[in-house]
């Protein structure tokens, strides 16, 4: 039943097409919005969190996500089952795709996202090249058409360069080319990449900005022609050319940047005929120079630093506008509040070369208090499901300024626990630290510059032996124990310490 | 508890003075150092000798033994050297995407064996030591999971 009694809810149910965090965070804007929200869940995921919050989940197929989440005819069946009215893909998985869209327009379903053929135009990323470049916006210096095996192009660009894949998105499909004789090599290798990532193989050619910071502008339509421009987001924090950290505003841009930025991502939205939520991604030199990256046709992993600043709920927002409702001046002409960043808590190594981890996770404690969100899908004594995006926890923080933010980030970090596999989380915590980061003043290379492979233990050796020793003491057991026998030996152990303690 | 032997990713660590640890929920290892002027939550996770800390977000491998525990390890770890064939196994779930070997090819440490295909990621299995290809267990276009055998040398 719907709490709101202002409203009609925009539509009666609605079918999740994704898992995870980004599937519960549309469940709670249904929520709010009086939607009974509707699941979809791969056999791996038959008792995820996302699965049990829904009014109600259906099954789409095996674990890998080609024959689940990627099903086109799995998820719209599982919609006309449950009688759903709408379909939000989230991030990921379908979120880009035109055919899908289309499907769901078909089937007589609407699709929470820009049109079919926004998806189509800006999903190709060179075509997008070439359209940004006809409207007047800057793109960063290369090709405008597809690499052949004529490579005198490339060497007049000067390297370095970064070969990039028509269809690509995520950093797939690319690769950073340093010297001319690396070339035939590399451009074989990103192909391939691209060829089993896309199915198309299409590669193009961008001169490296470097030192970049990649800025992006979030945009929301509707169908009436108005277009809001929400800020912009600093992505800059990456690594294999994938993002960590999100913030916004960036402190690298001024306002008279901020304006030209705002400017060329309209003119790119006004390339299409667009509606709903987009973003469009930028790199910035040293000299506030902007060039056009690509517009990313959907919700974004980082949507979340923009609603903190805003005070907009973008996914609520997205149902609304794709219900027909138009967007309100307050959305139209936001008022900016204070600083927001996002980091992304990953099960990955960042002590070695960032390389997925893979294991049960045990404890999973996340922060709460002023001024922070926490976006997850984790559990503690959960497996991590290996076949899907190694994502644990977005944790966000807002406060006043960029220093009370990072302070905040500090303080939020430090109450966080993830135990059982590595995760980035002492790569984030080193980060806050950073004096580069602390100034605002990186860039995209950070990661390899600053952090490398990591500081030394330092003090937190002895620490670290002085715990396991403790650790040993009291025999604490392993975090994969059986879940029966573990509430027992927690009171026994606890009892027994607390004797020696005394 | 002076007479265990203390190893913080392999290297001896005399643990902190002054310093005591309270758990917060021991099922999971949660627990917070203390020392009268700062607390720091730690997860203390393992059990016998071997442990894992995670200490500002950082997870580390530690282990605890008394001296004859560490005896015992030395004198496996001796034996273990130059036993025979071994077997190459996967670490992380995944798609295996290429297969850069053959059965009866020479390899040296650190050679590139196979390529899985994990969370979006290539990963690269190389040989943890020099040895003969005996035998190929997988193929590209096949799944395989944690654990599971990709290859023999000997």
């Amino acid at each position: 039943m719907s709490l709101r009694t202002d409203t009609v809810p925009p539509f009666g149910r609605l079918l999740v097409a994704n898992r995870g965090e980004i599937a519960i965070r549309v469940i709670r804007a249904c929520r709010e919005l009086g939607i009974s929200p509707i699941a979809v869940h791969s056999d791996a995921d038959a008792d995820a969190l996302h699965a049990r919050m829904a009014d109600r989940s259906e099954r789409i197929g095996p674990p890998p996500a080609g024959e689940s989440y990627l099903s086109i005819d799995a998820v719209i069946e599982a919609a006309h089952r449950t009688g759903a009215e709408a379909i939000h893909p989230g991030y990921g998985f379908l979120s880009e795709n035109a055919t899908f869209a289309r499907a769901v327009e078909a089937a007589g379903l609407a699709f929470i996202g820009p049109p079919p053929a926004v998806l189509e135009a800006l999903g190709n990323k060179l075509a997008a090249r070439r359209s940004a470049a006809d409207a007047g916006v800057p793109i960063v210096p290369g090709t405008t058409v597809a690499l052949e095996e004529d490579l005198a192009a490339v060497d007049a660009l000067g390297f370095p360069v970064l070969l990039k894949a028509a269809a690509g998105g995520g950093g797939r499909g690319m690769r950073r080319v340093d010297r001319a004789g690396d070339l035939a090599a590399a451009l074989a290798a990103a192909r391939r990449e691209a060829t089993a990532a896309f199915g198309d193989g299409t590669i193009y050619v961008e001169r490296m900005v470097s030192p970049a910071r990649h800025v992006e502008v979030q945009l929301l339509g509707d169908r009436h022609g108005g277009l809001a421009v929400l800020g912009e987001r600093d992505c800059s924090v990456q690594r294999r050319h994938q993002k960590l950290v999100e913030e916004s505003p960036s402190p690298a841009v001024d306002e008279p940047t901020r304006q030209a930025l705002f400017d060329s991502a309209r003119r790119v939205a006004g390339t299409v005929e667009f509606h709903n939520a987009a973003t469009v991604e930028f790199l910035l030199d040293a000299d506030g120079n902007h060039y056009f990256l690509e517009m990313n046709t959907r919700l974004q992993v980082e949507h979340g630093v923009t609603e903190l600043v805003t005070g907009i709920d973008l996914v609520a927002w997205q149902i609304r506008v794709a219900a027909g409702e138009r967007l309100t001046s307050s959305v139209l002409a936001p008022t900016l509040r204070g600083h927001a960043i996002e980091v992304r808590l990953y099960a990955e190594d960042p002590y070695d070369g960032f390389r997925p981890t893979a294991g049960r996770i045990g404890a999973f404690l996340m922060p709460a208090g002023p001024g922070v969100r926490v976006d997850t899908g984790t559990e503690p004594d959960s497996d991590l499901r290996s076949e899907y995006d190694p994502l644990l926890a977005k944790l966000m923080v807002h406060a006043d300024d960029r220093p009370a933010a990072v302070a905040r980030l500090r303080r939020a970090l430090d109450e966080t626990l993830i135990g059982g596999l590595q995760t980035d989380a002492g790569f984030l915590r080193w980060l806050v630290d950073d004096e580069a980061f602390a100034s605002g003043a990186y860039d995209t290379g950070l990661v390899a510059d600053r952090w490398r492979g990591g500081p030394p233990l330092g003090e937190d050796a002895a620490l670290v032996a002085l715990a396991a020793q403790a650790g040993r003491g009291v025999s604490v057991p392993v975090a994969t124990s059986a879940a029966g026998t573990r509430a027992e030996s927690a009171w026994g152990r606890r009892a027994r310490q607390d004797g020696l303690r005394r | 508890m002076t007479d265990y032997d203390v190893r913080v990713d392999g290297e001896p660590v005399p643990p902190a003075a002054g310093w005591q640890l309270d758990w917060d929920d021991p099922a999971r290892g949660v627990a917070r150092l203390r020392n009268g002027a700062r607390t720091i939550p730690v997860v203390v996770e393992g059990g016998g000798t071997d442990w894992h800390i995670v200490i500002h977000g950082r997870r580390v491998a530690a282990s605890v033994r008394t001296w004859r525990e560490r005896l015992l390890a030395e004198a496996a770890t001796a034996a273990q050297v130059d036993a025979g064939p071994i077997t190459v196994s996967a670490t992380l779930p995944g798609l295996v995407v290429a297969v850069a070997v053959g059965v009866g090819d020479e390899v040296e440490e650190g050679a590139p064996l196979l390529t899985i295909e994990a969370m979006k990621m290539q990963n690269e299995v190389r040989a943890p030591r020099p040895g003969r290809v005996i035998e190929v267990s997988v193929a590209v276009g096949v799944t395989v999971a944690t654990g599971a055998s990709l290859l023999r040398l000997e």
